[in-house]
């Protein structure tokens, strides 16, 4: 019986499969800022304790920024998942950010505004080096592996879960070049998470992967990672959290 | 077939590529992915890995028949990985064998077991560890109901059982063993810890087999294993506390008793709750907390939003409130400007308890300050024409102020739309003050010299208890449709204040003609009880439309009621009641408001534009005593009031906003009252019954910048107000005793124009920071003075510069400049236009030496000057002190504080109004030496940098 329904899943399989290379993920994605708060090198414990002790109860009410990837086994586009205002009715304006990859021209085009510029960021796609784990877990339904990597910049650790069954080098952030898409990613043990809701598989138009008409300062990968990294460091000399409103996407 | 007879082709052709290269660089992998059953598995996904660090180095699927190659492989060690959806991944090392193709032929992959796919995986989305064969989970995904124990649990798990008695197996064995963090707990019996621990405590539940104790005891593997259950605690039930302690001493000197400063907390917390108990005293002027002993008293209470019951037209900033709605109801959070010299006394507790749907937080907070106040003031009347009076006024004063303040708030999250919010703060208080005041009036008329006019000596007993509390429930529905929602708030306050005034006075009037007007001499028991009850109610409503619009509606219910019993007495005609200054009254005021606003919302930019209809319903009855037939006031005030908002956020962390509103003052009913009053015998006050509401029309326009890259800061606001029938107390002189009386009446034409611009940048990055800024202030104020209209243009000019100087680890310096001149014009009297100056000057110096030894040193310096008034006071303040932060954990600190060593203290002001200037001059606590000791079980941190991130 068991055998039949393996051979049946086998049948079926390369049908589903040749849908399941297109469409659109919704992801949520939160900080835990007093988490990251707590990382500040230049804050007492004092200090700490004291963020933490009197706004735990404020992240229960954060709902997160949604957004969206959409996907084809070629190309992807991260972004916010609508301009709409959020809950409650008041709109905040969002910075702009925008990630387009191309996977068969190794290929990337960012467009981030942050630290009162937006920058386009132009290069090839420059994948980390994953490692991956032993450990599966389901994400919005689909049986994700874990995968493990090191943002040398920020010095985050960063675990992804990706589809073992989408086979889309695709990912939300700046992150991409797993066997499947990456549905949810965690920069340091809980300090951002970013959780797929649903994905939903569809036929992609030209408009789902296009860029808006954007000016802004051209940089290679290098450069990027040469300014975030300056500005992290002025950022703690002086006392601040370099992650703060305007400040870089953590 | 095929693919054998290719894998042949292939084999051979490759062995004759190695003979002839023997070092093979380069090789290909292949195999194919199957079931347990030998059914291919397509699609699988399969990756090389590094052997080094399981890093991936590439990765392809395999196609119908379950093959897989990878081709061109540096020959290296690698962990070949197979995964496919319900079974476990297939893991292999991969050695070079120095073939040109290594095949791994039919690679059998196990399923995972249908339970642990759907219970685990599915069901409770639990991540799997697998680990060769065995398969891990985190069991603080399985929710169980609140309260239940590991017991059951561990009932909920796959492949675990537990009996009846509680014996536990695990994957078909019996469970020798519980672990908590890996150490013992309580002994041998497993059932101990399951049936103890609470299940909403764990993080983790691994089974393992552990080596028996045996084998651990002699160190000898003896090849048996025990099944081990290990419990994990969550982080955050690990129970934390903290606490400080701060004492110090000073010697008398200065004529000044010995100063002590006392101050200490502890806090108590895990996951859901906070205790923390605060005590602290001292005679050093420090009347409250601190913002960061406020944060630490009252935990995650310290901050609520959407506490504000008083619906009305939507903000366009988010306020802040302090947990509390009504001021005086709060926790003072510092306070006490170091005026006089002060002993005070603080202390409370403070209990929060904070699930998801359950947050409560009660706190009890006392507070206590003696206070020794003396004061030298200066007033100085413009009547029309040319006439001065100057009013001197020396005065010392001890003031006995005690507080309790009790406070609960309870929120329930009803389910995921509802939401039930219950405040209720409450505040008993106690004060007492003696006042001796003498005052002497002189009369200047057109510049003559100063002709002694009124000597008037004064002795003041008073007391009050006082009884305050708000209590308010809070009900908020959200709609499943995004954007709706609906609320609905309740509250009663009460304000309960029971007074007594001795009131000995001595008045002479020198210019008076009458000998019965030459001497006042008042004895008077003054006693005042009055009672205000409130209650309201709100209704507020929401409804988004069109996706970028949203309609909110509301509508505000407010009923007061006032009783003031004030009996005032003369003692020195057996307790005679003198009835021109006794009053009686009650009152009701109704307020409802209807008001509805249209918003748009969309990308960072909101305009909305409101309308709101308001009435007020005065009902007012009074007499001189309640004895007396009451004479009655009816007032009713219809106005319509609009209110437009503008907020942009724009690219680049630029914003800009924009408001007018309109803002309506009702009359007290104090000011519609036909009766005077004397507290102070020379300045009398009468009411008026025909007022009308005063009207401010209010408009704001600002502008915001900051870049975090550069890290400039600039922002920019300007306000105005024009009053409509402004509320402003007019004068008249008693040409004779030169009493002043005033009335309330209404005046249009009031206006006030501002602006503020600051601008701030680094000098050197993370070394240097410079701030400007700049208030200018036009003031438009109208008074009547002796029947004549007085029109007062005030001008102010404030710069300020802030320099902050963070260079090295060990020097940090911050300055302050800001200078103030203020210009006054009164068009009744043009000779005394005048002009004042505030200016201060303050250097903050802060060295760490070596050996953990930190100095601070600060220069206020403040110079006040009027040149007009021949006022001209220099104030330098030079506090300094050297701390040694104590041994390797940094918890304790020894610190030696020298407060005004120039020993200059006094507190000044001066302001100038619509006719008058005032100057105050307070004796204050001067040059005092502290030396204190500080232990803070978190470590105790240097004060090189300001507070702030």
């Amino acid at each position: 019986m068991k055998k039949l329904l393996i051979i049946l899943g086998l049948l079926i399989g390369p049908v589903a499969m040749a849908q399941k290379t297109d469409g659109v993920v919704t992801y949520v994605r939160k900080e835990h800022w007093f988490k990251i708060i707590n990382r500040l090198p230049f804050l007492s414990q004092e200090q700490k304790d004291r963020e933490s002790q009197t706004f735990k109860n404020f992240e229960e009410n954060d709902k997160g920024i949604k957004m969206k990837l959409a996907f084809s086994p070629n190309e992807s586009l991260y972004t916010y998942f609508s301009d709409e205002p959020e809950e409650g009715g008041y709109s905040w304006r969002k910075s702009e950010f925008l990630l387009y990859r191309n996977f068969e021209k190794d290929k990337k085009t960012d467009i981030i505004e942050m630290l009162g510029k937006t920058y386009i960021i132009d290069d090839s796609l420059h994948a980390p080096v994953w490692k991956i784990g032993n450990q599966i877990k389901d994400v919005a339904g689909y049986i994700c592996m874990k995968a493990e990597t090191q943002d040398p910049i920020k010095k985050q650790k960063i675990t992804a879960w990706f589809a073992q069954d989408i086979p889309v080098p695709a990912g939300p952030e700046r992150l991409n070049g797993l066997p499947g898409l990456i549905l949810e990613l965690d920069i340091n043990d809980g300090d951002a998470v970013i959780e797929a809701t649903n994905v939903t598989f569809k036929p992609l138009t030209p408009d789902d992967l296009k860029l808006p008409k954007q000016k802004g300062k051209k940089i290679t990968d290098a450069d990027y990672d040469a300014l975030i990294k300056q500005r992290i460091e002025e950022n703690i000399t002086a006392h601040r959290n370099p992650y703060g409103w305007g400040g870089v996407r953590y | 077939m095929k693919n054998l007879f290719l894998l042949v082709v292939l084999c051979l052709f490759s062995a004759a590529l190695c003979a002839q290269n023997p070092p093979l660089t380069r090789f290909t992998l292949q195999g194919r992915a199957v079931d347990t059953a030998s059914a291919p598995l397509a699609s699988s996904t399969v990756m090389l890995l590094s052997a080094k660090d399981s890093s991936l180095v590439n990765f392809t699927r395999t196609n119908d028949t379950g093959t897989f190659s990878f081709k061109n492989i540096k020959a290296g060690n690698y962990v070949l990985k197979i995964s496919f959806v319900g079974f476990i991944p297939y893991n292999q090392v991969i050695k070079p064998t120095g073939d040109a193709v290594v095949d791994l032929g039919e690679l059998k992959m196990k399923p995972i077991t249908r339970e642990l796919m759907e219970v685990v995986v599915r069901t409770a989305k639990a991540p799997l560890t697998i680990k060769g064969d065995t398969i891990e989970y985190n069991a603080s995904s399985f929710k169980v109901p609140p309260g239940s124990t590991v017991e059951d649990l561990l009932r909920k798990l796959p492949g675990v059982q537990v009996d009846q008695d509680g014996n536990i197996r695990a994957q078909g064995q019996e469970v020798k063993k519980v672990t908590v963090d890996g150490k013992s707990f309580f002994g041998d019996d497993p059932k101990l810890a399951t049936k103890n621990i609470q299940a909403e405590a764990i993080t983790k539940v691994q089974v393992f087999n552990d080596k028996t104790e045996q084998a651990k005891l002699t160190g000898i593997d003896d090849g048996k294993k025990e099944k081990t259950v290990n419990l994990e605690l969550k982080e955050e039930f690990k129970k934390g506390g903290f606490g400080k302690v701060t004492a110090g001493a000073g010697p008398a000197s200065n004529n000044v008793s010995t100063r002590y400063e006392g101050k200490g907390s502890y806090n108590k917390f895990n996951s859901k709750r906070q205790f923390s108990a605060l005590l602290l005293g001292n005679n050093s002027n420090q009347q409250g907390l601190s913002f960061n002993d406020y944060q630490d008293f009252r935990g995650s209470n310290s901050f609520n939003w959407n506490d504000n019951a008083d619906f009305g037209f939507s903000g366009y900033t988010q306020y802040i409130s302090f947990g509390d709605d009504n001021e005086s109801l709060t926790i003072p959070i510092s306070g006490g400007n170091g005026r006089g010299f002060s002993r005070n006394m603080a202390g409370g507790l403070n209990y929060n308890y904070d699930t998801k749907t359950t947050k409560l937080s009660t706190s009890y907070y006392f507070n206590q300050t003696r206070l020794q106040l003396d004061a030298l003031r200066n007033n100085k009347r413009y009547l029309p024409g040319s006439t001065v009076l100057s009013t001197t006024d020396t005065s010392n004063q001890a003031n006995l102020n005690t507080n309790h303040r009790v406070s609960l708030r309870f929120e329930k999250q009803l389910d995921s739309l509802q939401t039930l919010i219950v405040i209720s703060n409450g505040r008993f208080g106690f004060s007492s003050s003696d006042l001796q005041s003498t005052q002497r009036v002189f009369q200047n008329v057109a510049a003559t010299n100063e002709v002694p006019t009124t000597l008037s000596r004064t002795l003041n007993n008073s007391s009050a208890n006082q009884f305050n509390m708000a209590n308010t429930l809070l009900y908020r529905l959200k709609f499943k449709k995004k954007g709706r929602s609906f609320g609905a708030s309740a509250t009663y306050q009460i304000n309960k204040n029971d007074g007594d005034l001795l009131l000995k006075a001595r008045n002479e009037f020198f210019q008076a003609t009458n000998v019965n007007d030459m001497l006042r001499v008042l004895n008077q028991d003054q006693g005042t009880n009055s009672l205000s009850n409130q209650y309201k109610a709100n209704l507020l409503y929401a409804e988004p439309f069109a996706k970028k619009f949203f309609w909110e509606t509301f509508y505000n219910f407010n009923l007061r009621y006032d009783e003031v019993d004030r009996d005032v007495a003369n003692l020195d005609d057996s307790r005679r009641q003198i009835d021109s200054l006794s009053l009686y009254y009650k009152n009701n005021y109704l307020f409802n408001r209807l008001g509805s606003s249209i918003r748009y919302s969309f990308k960072g930019l909101n305009i909305s534009a409101g309308l709101a209809g308001q009435q007020f319903q005065l009902d007012g009855k009074f007499a001189r005593d309640q004895t007396q037939p009451l004479q009655s006031i009816r007032r009713t005030y219809t106005t319509v009031i609009p209110n437009i908002g503008l907020n942009y956020s724009m690219k680049n962390n630029r914003s800009l906003g924009a408001g007018y509103n309109v803002g309506v003052q009702i009359p007290s009913s104090r000011d519609l009252q036909p009766v005077s009053t004397n507290t102070n015998p020379l300045y009398i006050t009468q009411g008026n019954p025909d007022l009308l509401p005063q009207l401010n029309h209010n408009i704001n326009l600002s502008f915001n910048y900051f870049n975090p890259g550069s890290f400039i800061t600039f922002w920019s606001n300007i306000y105005g107000t024009y009053y409509v029938n402004q509320i402003v107390y007019s004068q008249t002189y008693d040409p004779q005793t030169l009493i002043q009386t005033t009335m309330p009446e209404n005046l249009t034409g009031g206006r006030n124009l501002g602006t503020y611009l600051y601008f701030g940048f680094p000098l050197k990055k993370t070394k240097a920071t410079l701030n400007l800024n700049t208030q200018l202030n036009f003031g438009h104020n109208l008074t009547r003075i002796n029947k004549i209209l007085n029109e007062t243009n005030n001008e102010n000019y404030t710069v300020g510069a802030r320099l902050e100087l963070t260079p090295k680890d060990w020097f940090t310096f911050y300055g302050n400049a800001n200078v103030s001149v203020g210009n006054t014009r009164y068009s009744i009297n043009t000779t005394q236009n005048q002009t004042i100056y505030n200016n201060s000057f303050r250097g903050d110096l802060n060295l760490k030496l070596p050996g953990s030894i930190y100095l601070n040193t600060s220069l206020n310096y403040s110079v006040y000057k009027n040149e007009k008034l021949g006022f001209n006071q220099q104030i330098p303040i030079l506090n300094s002190s050297l701390y040694h932060i104590l041994g390797k954990a940094k918890k304790a600190e020894i610190r030696l504080s020298a407060y005004d060593l120039l020993n200059r203290n006094v507190v000044v002001s001066q302001y100038a109004g619509q006719n008058y200037t005032n100057t105050e001059r307070i004796q204050s606590l001067a040059r005092y030496f502290l030396l204190s000791f500080t232990y803070n079980m978190r470590g105790v941190q240097d004060k090189m940098r300001r507070d702030g991130y």
